[in-house]
């Protein structure tokens, strides 16, 4: 008696297990994302070579709830979140090494998976080995026909970065006036431009341009060289738009050392700045003709 | 020696010729030169009346606004001539066409004046250039929005050089925004073949058709798209005309 | 003494069965909600974690992605979930005492019971109360709801933005890399690890049981990327029970540990602990016999240490632990335990030990396997052996009091969202503990279940 039930037991639990196993897998095929030869993707960092068809478990663990089955950013919590999930289909990426317009660098992609985005739902996702990012990176990228006819842009050039100056952080004064970054930004960098209520995506979702002086790291990584290459590049999909046309690179790093001096957190530059008594600027007044590091300042005539 | 002097003499001619040649050829395209004469013209009109358009207000940007001072600018999302005639409309072919037409080549501007895009619609081929040109004393930023093609975003402070651009895919119509000024709309019809935008009486001439049965589509940003058949001959320059139902 | 023993293996067998079952894993649906993410973002099978998700505790229940304190979330928002297991249960030993008409206990028979039963209840709550400032509290009841509070503690994070600084205070789950609070297994006898809980026949001492959450501040670092992590803790000697009722005692636990890249397989993880420490022997009586709470003297040393390693091999995990345990004889002579029970073998100055008492120290063993066919179906098997290595009594056999345990099942979570976990629960596990049957011989039970396990 007491074997029988043990045995009976035994079938039911097995069959109700098979059942639900069964069942998972066949409702699982119906939502997995079609299948078809960009599968196949790969992606290069360093020597290490992704397979976007390793990935599929991976993406299906962590990505899925906000980025979706098909990757097109309507996971099921995409209504909750803002900003929203990334639409991996459009093949578009705020951090980029690569002109805007063009598609980003396996590199680029890899560093976004290991550093997140800030203010974002999007956590660092360092837990990862590498090689389990750079099958994600081909399966971030098997999601858009772009990668499939498109070659990455080549990603701009970075010249070494210099010795901060006091100069250097007057020009990128100058220069952040001229470029007018505070009609976003705001002359103090507290995102309080007159435009920044204004801005919206490409969705036409609001958003905020970044603040500054809140303390929080920019969205593409918080190193000297990011911050060169977020305003280089600009962020696509976003109103921040690329100024590698109208800065020189060896400026780009004035502007970069001026943009330290707005953030609260300690550094060289915010120490030169506060020697120099430096002030926010007036974007009333006209924009400084002449900049300390371009031009020597004439030996006085009178 | 004189056997020499000869074929040089000759080589040279031939290369004259070639070059001749070559300069025919590229003349023709740089003239957009029809392969044979055919031609559609016509007028776009709105029936009913034209919708109110409110003034922009443009006092964020006093550089701007100053422009502006004694004739505000309206949002010019349907401009209405005195006649009735319908602006910024852009009609090209969807069907007929060889597949074998030559993309203009001819440069086109897209200027940023007192914080409007000037002009507000401008059509082009795949692969033709144009300049984008920023006349403010402003910054832009140039934030075109295509599906078909690669957006990008551009800032243009005051006094930065033209920067050239051009689509690769067809689109009709890349929404072009600047994201400082949100005010600031325009588009960018992207067609294949022969193309024209509509003036300010509405008036517009498809020109470079060869002979045949086409379908031509009208696009306008408010109303969407109209199309209509027509008959191209050789010489005389085929009669369409487009109306769009004011909502 | 050996009844005496055998009651008290029985007691001590019938208090982990009832621990095991109400043992409480945490599966935050709560954290899941708050960033929409999925559960197996964070655990390989809830409740166990992934090093995702170990990585989101270490920090303190942030993702560190600026998104973290309470005032990005929606007012109504609250960290709360609950997780209970309603199921069909059979538990079967072989050798039970019972009355016959001979007499009282004068019989031997097996005796099985199967029918519909629940499992406890838990309330997890737990997040942050701002920006590096976490909490968790968890009142958590056993399946008659008796409530008691099996977790509450709050914790500083990133101290001076250092992930190496995080203190916490409280009642907390040890350190341990394979988290018994967070096993996947819920049967009657696999429902806590022998390992973590092993004490040797006749021994008082509970307080070495580092699968029970403990009393005490925690000092925990790790790098940011969390493949180095080390902790240190000082705690009271008194296993996690509140009201002080075991006096002035203290031990320390500490684990370090570090995970390795390994290419395709994913991240390996080997790491060390050792818990050391005092706890009362002896308790200071009135009105003949009656313990003053508290007033325990007598501490004795005990200790335990082991390794633990996570390999990974693509679907394919182990769990490994070791350890060595070591208790003072006069743990091994049955002092220790409990104020408010028994006081026959309270030390009152100037009692001896038994001659040839030894200290006992015994050798623990698991290994536990998972297939992940995906998130959503695990297979799990888990073996563990204990095994004396000296005997505190020197008549007693070698093996004496040595456990065998075997559970093998599954675990199939038809949905997969960030509002709720909810899994189909299906396994059988068998255990022998050597010579502690009423007749001398081995003692063997066995346990199925079938059940929903689900939390929201």
């Amino acid at each position: 008696m007491r074997a029988t039930l043990l045995k009976c037991s035994l079938v039911v639990s097995v069959t109700v297990g098979v059942f639900f196993a069964l069942s998972g897998s066949a409702s699982a095929q119906i939502t997995r994302y079609q299948e078809d030869q960009r599968l196949g993707t790969e992606s290069h960092i360093g020597n290490v070579t992704g397979h976007a068809k390793a990935a599929a478990m991976d993406y299906r663990r962590y990505c899925v709830g906000c980025h979706g089955d098909d990757g097109d950013g309507m996971g099921a919590n995409e209504p909750w979140l803002d900003p929203k999930p990334r639409n991996f289909t459009l093949g578009q990426f705020k951090c980029r090494s690569t002109p805007t317009g063009t598609l980003p660098t396996d590199e680029d992609l890899f560093d976004t998976i290991a550093r997140g985005l800030d203010r974002s739902n999007m956590p660092p996702w360092n837990t990862f080995t590498r090689q389990q990012r750079a099958d994600l990176v081909a399966y971030v990228k098997h999601f858009s026909p772009k990668f499939q006819t498109e070659k990455p842009g080549t990603p701009i050039q970075i010249p070494p970065e210099p010795e901060v100056t006091a100069d250097r952080i007057k020009t990128g004064q100058v220069l952040f006036q001229k470029l007018e970054c505070w009609k976003c930004h705001g002359v103090e960098g507290k995102a309080n431009g007159p435009s920044a209520d204004t801005l919206q995506d490409d969705q036409n979702r609001p958003i905020k341009p970044y603040d500054f002086t809140d303390g929080t790291r920019p969205k593409c990584g918080s190193s000297d060289q990011d911050i060169y290459k977020i305003f280089m590049t600009g962020l696509d999909g976003t109103p921040m738009p690329s100024f590698a046309d109208n800065v020189k690179p060896d400026e780009a790093w004035d502007l970069v050392f001026y943009l330290r001096t707005l953030q609260p957190m300690h550094s060289k530059e915010r120490q030169i700045a506060k020697q120099l008594g430096l002030k926010p600027i007036d974007p009333n007044a006209p924009v400084p003709e002449a900049t300390p590091a371009a031009t020597p300042a004439p030996a006085p005539q009178q | 020696m004189k056997t020499g002097y000869k074929y040089k003499l000759a080589a040279l001619f031939s290369a004259f010729l070639l070059l001749g040649l070559g300069v025919m050829i590229l003349g023709q395209k740089v003239d957009a030169a029809p392969p044979s004469g055919g031609s559609v013209a016509g007028t776009v009109k709105l029936d009913g009346t034209a919708p109110h358009e409110r003034s922009i207000d443009m006092s964020k940007e006093p550089s701007c606004a100053k422009e502006h001072a004694s004739n505000p600018v309206k949002v010019e999302s349907v401009v209405v001539g005195s006649n009735g005639g319908l602006q910024n409309v852009v009609v090209y072919v969807t069907q007929g066409l060889s597949g074998n037409e030559a993309n203009s080549t001819q440069m086109q501007t897209w200027d940023q004046k007192g914080c409007q895009y000037i002009p507000h619609v401008i059509a082009l081929n795949p692969g033709q250039h144009f300049k984008v040109v920023n006349s403010d004393q402003t910054s832009h930023n140039i934030h075109p929005q295509p599906k078909n093609n690669s957006e990008w975003n551009k800032s243009q402070p005051p006094g930065s050089q033209p920067f050239d651009v051009t689509w690769a895919n067809p689109e009709v119509a890349i929404n072009v925004k600047c994201n400082i000024h949100p005010w600031m709309h325009g588009y960018m019809a992207v067609v294949k073949g022969p193309y024209a935008v509509s003036d300010n009486s509405g008036d517009f001439k498809l020109e470079g058709l060869a002979p045949g049965s086409y379908t031509l589509t009208a696009w306008q940003e408010e109303y969407g798209t109209q199309t209509q058949k027509v008959t191209v001959a050789a010489g005389k320059p085929a009669a369409v005309n487009f109306t769009f139902k004011a909502k | 003494m050996t009844s005496f023993r055998r009651s008290l293996a029985s007691a001590l067998l019938f208090v982990f069965i009832v621990l095991g079952f109400a043992s409480s894993a945490h599966a935050l649906p709560a954290f899941a909600r708050k960033y929409g993410l999925r559960c197996s973002a964070c655990h390989e099978a809830w409740p166990m974690l992934n090093y995702f998700g170990q990585k989101f505790k270490d920090n303190g229940y942030q993702l560190m992605n600026d998104r973290d304190a309470p005032i990005w979330q929606n007012p109504s928002y609250w960290p709360v979930v609950f997780r209970i297991t309603p199921n069909w249960h059979r538990e079967s030993t072989n050798k039970v005492l019972v009355d016959t008409p001979a007499g009282p206990n004068s019989g031997e028979v097996q005796v099985t019971s199967h029918g519909f039963d629940l499992s406890g209840l838990d309330f997890h709550t737990g997040g942050t109360l701002d920006k590096n400032i976490s909490f968790y509290v968890l009142p958590s009841s056993d399946p008659t709801a008796s409530f008691h509070f099996e977790q509450v503690f709050a914790r500083l994070d990133n101290i001076f933005g250092s992930p190496w600084l995080n203190v916490k205070l409280g009642k907390f789950e040890l350190d341990n890399l394979v988290s018994e609070k967070r096993i996947l297994t819920l049967t009657s006898i696999s429902g806590i690890y022998q390992t973590y809980h092993f004490i040797p026949q006749g021994d008082g001492n509970i307080f070495g049981q580092i699968g029970d959450n403990q009393l005490g501040v925690e000092w925990m670092g790790h790098s940011v990327n969390d493949r180095t992590r080390v902790s240190a803790a000082l705690l009271s000697s008194s296993d996690g029970n509140v009201n002080l009722s075991y006096g002035n005692s203290y031990s320390g636990f500490f684990a370090a540990s570090q995970a390795f890249d390994v290419g395709k397989l994913g991240v390996d993880r080997i790491g060390a602990y050792a818990m050391v420490g005092e706890a009362p022997t002896t308790y200071i009586t009135q009105n003949g016999g009656s313990i003053i709470p508290g007033a325990a003297i007598g501490n004795k040393s005990y200790s335990r240490e082991g390794f633990v390693g996570l390999f990974y091999f693509g679907k394919l995990d182990f769990l490994a632990v070791t350890q060595h345990g070591s208790d003072s004889a006069w743990f091994g002579a049955g002092y220790g335990d409990l104020p408010g029970g028994t006081i026959v073998n309270n030390n009152i100055p100037g009692t001896t030990l038994p001659v040839g008492a030894r200290a006992p120290t015994w050798n623990g063993y698991m290994l536990e396997t998972h297939y992940v066919y995906s998130p959503q179906l695990i297979f799990i098997q888990r073996s563990e052996w204990e095994r004396m290595s000296q005997q505190a009594d020197p008549t007693s056999a070698s093996n004496f009091g040595d456990v065998d345990m075997y559970t093998i099942g599954y675990r199939y979570y038809p949905i997969m969202t960030s509002r709720a976990g909810f899994a189909w629960h299906n396994e059988y596990s068998w255990t022998r503990q050597r010579g502690t049957a009423p007749d001398g011989g081995d003692l063997s039970s066995s346990s199925l279940l079938l059940g929903f396990d689900f939390d929201f």
